[in-house]
């Protein structure tokens, strides 16, 4: 397929059906810089268009500088027409793509819709072996199908935040793991306090987790009133809680493991451990031994420390918390 | 026979004509045969289809002898792995190999038969040392043998040597071709129990335990020593009544007597299985558990609930033989004395009670 020149016509904005249409690749855009840099420097390339056979011009290319030229309250422009009898809708569809990876990286959404589009033409070999590392992506069924269920499956207000990097392609990832309600609202739930990436994950983890194991849908999980609480406190700021709803649903997810942190934590503040000596659990008390800490400036204290410690009769009492009776 | 169908036979064009090859191509009449130049290694998977329905017959370069990849950080049973081939056509939601093999199909490695002499020289080079092997590390030993007849290669050599023990370990009943064989010493036949909530459940195409029972008693009738592996046990509503129903089953089908051991080891995963299991299995209940990072590095139960299933099982077990072989698989010495009241101490400790064990019973 080439592209022959093509002579720029005059044509009215409103002849155009400026809806994103079979061929446009654009989204979560931002207009400012273009809107810009057309009030600036007026149009450099002219959109393509063709005739939809009933009266109206569709776009193939310039989806975003029709936006910006209607928001600039302009009424004609030049563009160049194709005839639809010349063009199959493929011919359209890589005119796009190659115009904007010419010019620009796509983000993930986009990279759905490329995919999305091309799976109605082409088959899916040379999907994956021509047209994956166009977009920079690995030529894998499996990376290929994610892309496009980014695109078909997610909601428009989740795919906006997705590109503008507040999830991570793993989240979302998740997301499509989750029913539409449910997405729904952890979706709000992430985007009103204001998750960060990493809490993103352990949130959609234990929602998910505590769902299943409770055999209870991720809204009533989150409708409980220790959860529901802590969204609606006017006390915390969104970081705080971010914190203390991940807090309650380890709770609710680690019972044994939280337990056994308290139980710790009440023996050691019991022992009245003399200022600046520490005692901590491994990690998740999985490893064999705990761990002393002693600050001093210098022998004298320390030895004065020590002796301080071992006149704490407690200490021999120590152990794992599960070995302690409550 | 077993519960799953193989679709098709890719062939790689170096192993056309070996023995093994034309072997199974016989064996699998009426399956499509396809060759191609070579298997394609290194290339990602698609995690949903891990391509169970076909067999890859090929050339494996790497060592066929290996120890099991245990860390330091546990104590490891010091096992050796006869990589015969990777995958497995059954469908355990809990399984490693979703996510340990980037590489889908089931692949059998048909040079085994020039490579066995490599093998069974490091053996024979160290007649000091007992060498516990077994082929159930990376696929299931026995679940595709009535195509491969792989048993009928490694069961003889094995069975002569005097340091070495051979473990074929299943889920399947596909017992036919070793009971029809002479050898018998120094094999054990080993099947992976579960609870029968697990097994129903969560070990998609295994056969029933009951079956697996029945199988393994009538191995032991017919002159096998036999092994067990509970592993993965996994924390699950009831799990005390439902482990129990296991084990009078064992009490029903075998003779202790005839066991050289049984393993216990809890579910433990490395974080990327996680996604798969759920994507793969999304109504399973094996994620349900406390899992914390272990020392490893993989996913693991807190380690009271460890302590409390182990302790559970041996004294069970222990009911129902005083001596019954039991280790943990892949443990710290402080949950081996706190469920087991003993510890090798270290994974030298724990391949010499072993090894005991294979001297005990194949005086």
């Amino acid at each position: 397929m080439e592209i022959h020149e093509t002579t720029d016509v005059l044509v009215n904005l409103k002849d155009i059906d400026d809806r994103p249409g079979p061929y446009c690749m654009s989204f979560g855009f931002n207009l400012r810089l273009i809107t810009q840099s057309i009030k600036r420097i007026g149009l450099v390339n002219s959109p393509f268009l063709i005739e939809n056979g009933h009266g109206k011009l569709i776009i193939i290319t310039g989806y975003r500088r029709i936006q910006a030229l209607k928001s600039l309250g302009r009424d004609k422009t030049p563009c160049k027409i194709l005839s639809k009898s010349d063009h199959s809708p493929l011919e359209c569809l890589l005119l796009n793509l190659y115009d904007n990876i010419a010019i620009r990286k796509l983000n993930d959404v986009e990279k759905g819709m490329v995919l999305c589009r091309l799976e109605n033409y082409i088959n899916k070999t040379e999907i994956l072996e021509q047209y994956m590392p166009l977009l920079d992506l690995p030529s894998h069924e499996a990376t290929s199908l994610f892309f496009m269920k980014l695109e078909k499956e997610l909601e428009n207000d989740i795919k906006e935040y997705l590109v503008q990097g507040h999830l991570s392609l793993k989240i979302a990832r998740m997301f499509l793991g989750m029913e539409t309600e449910d997405r729904m609202r952890v979706f709000h739930l992430i985007s009103s306090i204001k998750f960060n990436i990493n809490q993103q994950g352990q949130l959609i983890n234990f929602l998910t987790d505590l769902s299943r194991i409770h055999s209870k849908s991720i809204q009533e999980i989150l409708r409980e009133h220790s959860f529901e609480n802590i969204c609606s406190d006017t006390l915390l700021n969104n970081p705080q809680k971010a914190k203390a709803l991940l807090y309650q649903l380890r709770v609710k997810r680690f019972p044994t493991l939280h337990q056994a942190e308290i139980t710790f934590k009440n023996k050691i503040l019991k022992l009245g451990l003399p200022k600046d000596i520490r005692i901590n659990a491994p990690p998740y008390f999985e490893g064999p031994q705990y761990r002393l800490e002693i600050l001093f400036k210098d022998g004298e204290e320390l030895v004065g420390k020590i002796k301080s410690l071992s006149n704490i009769d407690d200490l021999k009492e120590l152990k794992n918390p599960w070995e302690e009776e409550i | 026979m077993p519960d799953f169908t193989i679709k098709k036979v890719i062939v790689e064009k170096g192993v056309h004509g070996q023995a093994l090859t034309n072997k199974i191509l016989t064996r699998v009449k009426g399956i499509p045969v396809q060759t191609i130049d070579e298997v394609e290694t290194g290339k990602r998977r698609d995690e949903s289809d891990m391509g169970k329905e076909n067999i890859y017959l090929m050339h494996y370069k790497g060592e066929f002898l290996k120890p099991c990849p245990g860390t330091r950080e546990y104590i490891c049973c010091g096992y050796k792995i006869l990589n015969v081939g990777t995958n497995c056509p059954l469908d355990c939601s809990y399984c490693i190999l979703q996510s340990y093999l980037n590489q889908p199909n089931l692949r059998v490695f048909v040079n085994l038969q020039q490579e066995l002499k490599q093998v069974l020289d490091i053996i024979d080079n160290s007649p000091d040392s007992v060498f516990r092997v077994g082929t159930g590390e990376f696929t299931d030993s026995l679940a595709v043998d009535h195509i491969t007849g792989l048993s009928d290669i490694i069961v003889p050599p094995f069975s002569k040597r005097k340091n070495a023990v051979l473990e074929l370990k299943t889920k399947t009943t596909n017992v036919k071709r070793l009971l029809s064989s002479k050898y018998r010493d120094r094999i054990i036949l080993s099947w992976s129990l579960n609870s029968p909530y697990i097994s129903a459940r969560e070990e998609h195409k295994a056969v029933s335990l009951e079956k697996r029972l029945k199988s393994a008693r009538q191995c032991q009738s017919e002159g096998f020593i036999l092994g067990f592996h509970f592993d993965p046990i996994i924390f699950h509503p009831q799990w005390k009544e439902e482990y129990l129903k296991t084990l009078e089953l064992l009490d029903k089908y075998i003779d202790p007597k005839g066991v050289i051991w049984i393993s216990l080891g809890s579910f433990r995963f490395i974080q990327g299985l996680k996604p798969i299991i759920r994507s793969r299995h999304p109504g399973t209940c094996v994620l349900d558990g406390e899992f914390i990072m272990g020392l490893d590095g993989k996913m693991r139960y807190f380690k009271p609930i460890r302590i409390d299933l182990y302790s559970f099982m041996r004294e069970n077990l222990e009911k129902w033989y005083p001596n019954p072989g039991l280790y943990l698989c892949m443990e710290s010495d402080d949950v081996w004395y706190k469920s087991m009241r003993w510890s090798p101490g270290n994974s030298a400790g724990l391949s010499d009670y072993l090894n005991k064990r294979v001297d005990d019973i194949f005086k």
